[in-house]
């Protein structure tokens, strides 16, 4: 796992957004794989990685025509058009300002009639497309990736979920404060979909999201913090800002930090290509 | 081919006056506002089409329901000794009204005629139901002011064809006035009365219950009388302050039923700086913002692209153009209002010290509103299911474009054709692969 740190919320948006436009323009089409496929969250952490996304889009430096996107959840019990469905979020803060071809898009429907047929066609989909290239997520406070609350078996793959009481309660501010609104279920990718993605970019901000950062990267890999099993992926990046270093040891900061000031100074000497030979650029060069 | 019209890059003005910085979905094929979310993931469908609205307002079409003519053409005018009885000359001129209309951002009116000799009415109002031409305004349905109306507040109405409804029953006079046809015909049905003129009152009722819409004006009534035709059923004035006694504050009159506490009417009102003075706009603004409705009361000579100086108008008779100013030639005399209605929009804006977006819905949702029934459902707000009846205006209050059942059907000359709402190029130029060079 390599783990970059940004000055602000901004600066990690800006981030990850060029680090995805990189890979979705440098992605060739080819016959059996016309798309690029990539995994995408909602929540406010990954909202600067979207706005910058759009940017991009909008200067015409990125275009999302050979892009499929696979969403990690959706509530159950609310239509798609309720303004705090994740079908809304996506529509309003990515889909709606770009130009992505409306089928080439899929969020889990949660009013489905079967809702276990829609999960295993999700992960049946998944597959059909060529797997996930690069999925993005973020965490929860508790450490939890997607909708898979501390407890989720780490090889889980799409199911229906039961939304942990501090969830419920947390999302009470979304519906008028009436706790009888708020969805107890969502349909979730499992633990094991997201690790089975090419690559997985996780975006953490704040300092509420300082003890959960820590734990999924100094603790051991352990079910209560689900983004933990991220450990054992090949291919890892979580991009944080300073607040969410808070709990991290100053040792562990300090060693993030020298990997991209190593990587900068052998590009500075050799060129860009020589951090490639070197296998600096990838994220798991850590 | 998606049907999707997508507005970005702009402010969409609420039925609360704010506005809000969002996008807008029509669709061509339904002439309708929708929901750009369902299209994207149940139809599957993005815009084939997207304006930039370079940061302008988006706007409900304007709804004037007090006009009396325009460019040259006059409402009430039937030229009975021709073959047709000047039905053809009178529906091609009411749809070129409607034609030109448009670049005044009004996409529906309500044609208004003064008070005619009796026999003209059952001809006129027939004409007057519901029309679309193609690339134009709406006609929605008729206005009567008169002919019952109260001489001692007549105004430009002439005395002579002044009517009472001393009839047994006094509805009898009404019907054989405006013809059964005409008083049960559909679409809109306004009448102006004065509840004060013998009989009147014991009608308001019954026209109310037939689907008119009954405005109190050129009246000379009460405080009491006023209120008891709303009480009736009344649920206007027509043009407030003209052609009705000046409050007194001991007996305020007509104008007097602002400051009712219960039940409020809405009020026409003429904003163009000349029919009321802005401090009296104010006031009644203030008093009843909830029932201020802007009308252009406009005569035939009201066209914006007409040059100030002087024209002929009807015969021998010139007036003459300062401005929104139009007086009959020699005269100071006014020759009636004719003043488009955006402006009218920004006066308010003005005079009240309002944003333009709130001054919008004295020209929108509240026309809709007063007229109630399926237009209120359709029309003069911005709503999924609602008609795409739309104007883009600048901060200024002044029109770029106007779109009728989701076709543009104006577009300021000056900003050039395309999905730009501005001077500067459209940019991004994306290639066939989907990148743009170099990356």
């Amino acid at each position: 796992m390599r783990l970059t740190i940004r000055d602000t919320k901004a600066q990690v948006g800006d981030y990850i957004g060029d680090y995805i436009a990189k890979r979705i323009n440098s992605f060739h089409p080819k016959p059996n794989r016309p798309y690029f496929v990539l995994g995408l969250p909602t929540g406010s952490s990954p909202l600067p990685v979207y706005k910058r996304l759009v940017e991009l889009h909008q200067k015409g430096a990125l275009s999302f025509k050979n892009v499929v996107t696979f969403n990690m959840d959706e509530y159950v019990g609310i239509p798609r058009d309720h303004p705090e469905s994740y079908h809304t979020f996506m529509f309003k803060n990515l889909f709606s300002l770009i130009d992505i071809d409306p089928k080439n898009t899929h969020i889990l429907d949660g009013e489905a009639e079967d809702l276990y047929k829609e999960c295993e066609d999700y992960e049946a989909a998944i597959r059909a497309a060529g797997g996930i290239d690069l999925f993005l997520g973020g965490i929860g406070a508790d450490g939890h990736i997607a909708f898979n609350e501390p407890g989720s078996s780490l090889v889980s793959r799409t199911r229906i979920k039961t939304l942990a009481y501090e969830t419920i309660l947390d999302n009470c501010r979304f519906f008028n404060n009436d706790l009888a609104a708020v969805p107890r279920m969502a349909l979730t990718v499992g633990v094991q979909t997201v690790m089975d993605a090419r690559e997985v970019v996780l975006v953490v901000t704040g300092q509420n999201k300082a003890l959960a950062l820590s734990q999924m990267i100094e603790g051991g890999v352990n079910h209560m913090v689900t983004a933990s099993a991220l450990q054992t992926h090949p291919w890892a990046l979580v991009v944080c800002d300073e607040d969410a270093t808070n709990e991290l040891r100053v040792k562990t900061v300090k060693y993030f930090k020298s990997i991209e000031k190593v990587q900068d100074e052998v590009e500075a000497k050799y060129g860009p290509s020589a951090s490639k030979s070197l296998g600096l650029h990838r994220a798991s060069a850590a | 081919m998606s049907d999707v019209i997508r507005f970005t890059n702009g402010y969409l003005a609420l039925p609360d006056g704010q506005c809000v910085r969002a996008d807008l979905y029509i669709s061509t094929s339904t002439g309708q506002i929708i929901s750009g979310q369902s299209s994207f993931f149940t139809s599957n469908l993005s815009p084939s089409r997207t304006i930039d609205l370079d940061g302008n307002i988006l706007s409900p079409g304007l709804i004037d329901v007090q006009i009396n003519g325009a460019y040259g053409i006059d409402f009430s005018e039937l030229e009975l000794d021709t073959e047709d009885g000047g039905e053809g000359k009178y529906i091609a001129g009411l749809e070129e009204v409607a034609r030109r209309l448009v670049e005044t951002g009004t996409t529906s009116f309500v044609p208004t005629i003064i008070t005619q000799k009796e026999e003209l009415y059952s001809k006129l109002l027939r004409l007057l139901r519901p029309r679309s031409p193609a690339n134009a305004a709406h006609i929605l349905g008729y206005h009567a002011e008169g002919p019952f109306l109260h001489p001692a507040r007549r105004g430009a109405h002439s005395e002579t064809l002044l009517m009472t409804a001393e009839s047994a029953p006094p509805i009898a006079t009404f019907d054989r006035v405006y013809g059964r046809d005409g008083l049960d015909q559909e679409g809109v049905k306004i009448i102006t009365l004065a509840p004060d003129v013998r009989g009147v009152m014991g009608c308001v009722e019954e026209l109310t219950r037939r689907g008119v819409t009954v405005s109190i004006g050129h009246s000379d009534a009460s405080l009491e009388v006023a209120n008891e035709a709303m009480n009736k059923g009344a649920r206007m004035i027509t043009h407030l302050f003209n052609a009705m006694p000046p409050i007194h504050h001991r007996d305020p009159g007509v104008i007097g039923l602002l400051g009712s506490p219960n039940q409020r009417p809405y009020f026409g009102i003429i904003v163009d700086g000349l029919h009321s003075h802005p401090n009296t706009v104010r006031i009644a603004y203030a008093a009843c913002k909830e029932g201020c409705v802007l009308v252009t009361d406009a005569q035939s000579p009201m066209d914006p692209n007409l040059p100030d100086g002087v024209h002929d108008w009807r015969e021998g008779i010139k007036f003459r153009k300062e401005g929104y100013k139009v007086l009959i030639e020699g005269t100071t005399t006014l020759a009636g209002s004719c003043c488009p209605l955006y402006e009218c929009v920004s006066n308010l804006s003005k005079f009240a010290s309002i944003p333009i977006t709130e001054a919008l819905l004295a020209a929108t949702l509240r026309p809709a509103q007063l007229l109630g029934g399926e237009i209120s459902k359709r029309k003069g707000q911005l709503r999924e299911g609602f008609d795409a009846d739309l104007c883009v205006v600048d901060w200024e209050g002044k029109v770029r474009s106007t779109w009728v059942g989701a076709k543009e059907v104006w577009r300021d000359g000056k900003i050039g054709q395309g999905d730009y709402l501005g001077d500067k190029p459209k940019p991004r130029k994306v290639n066939g692969n989907g990148l743009v060079n170099g990356h």
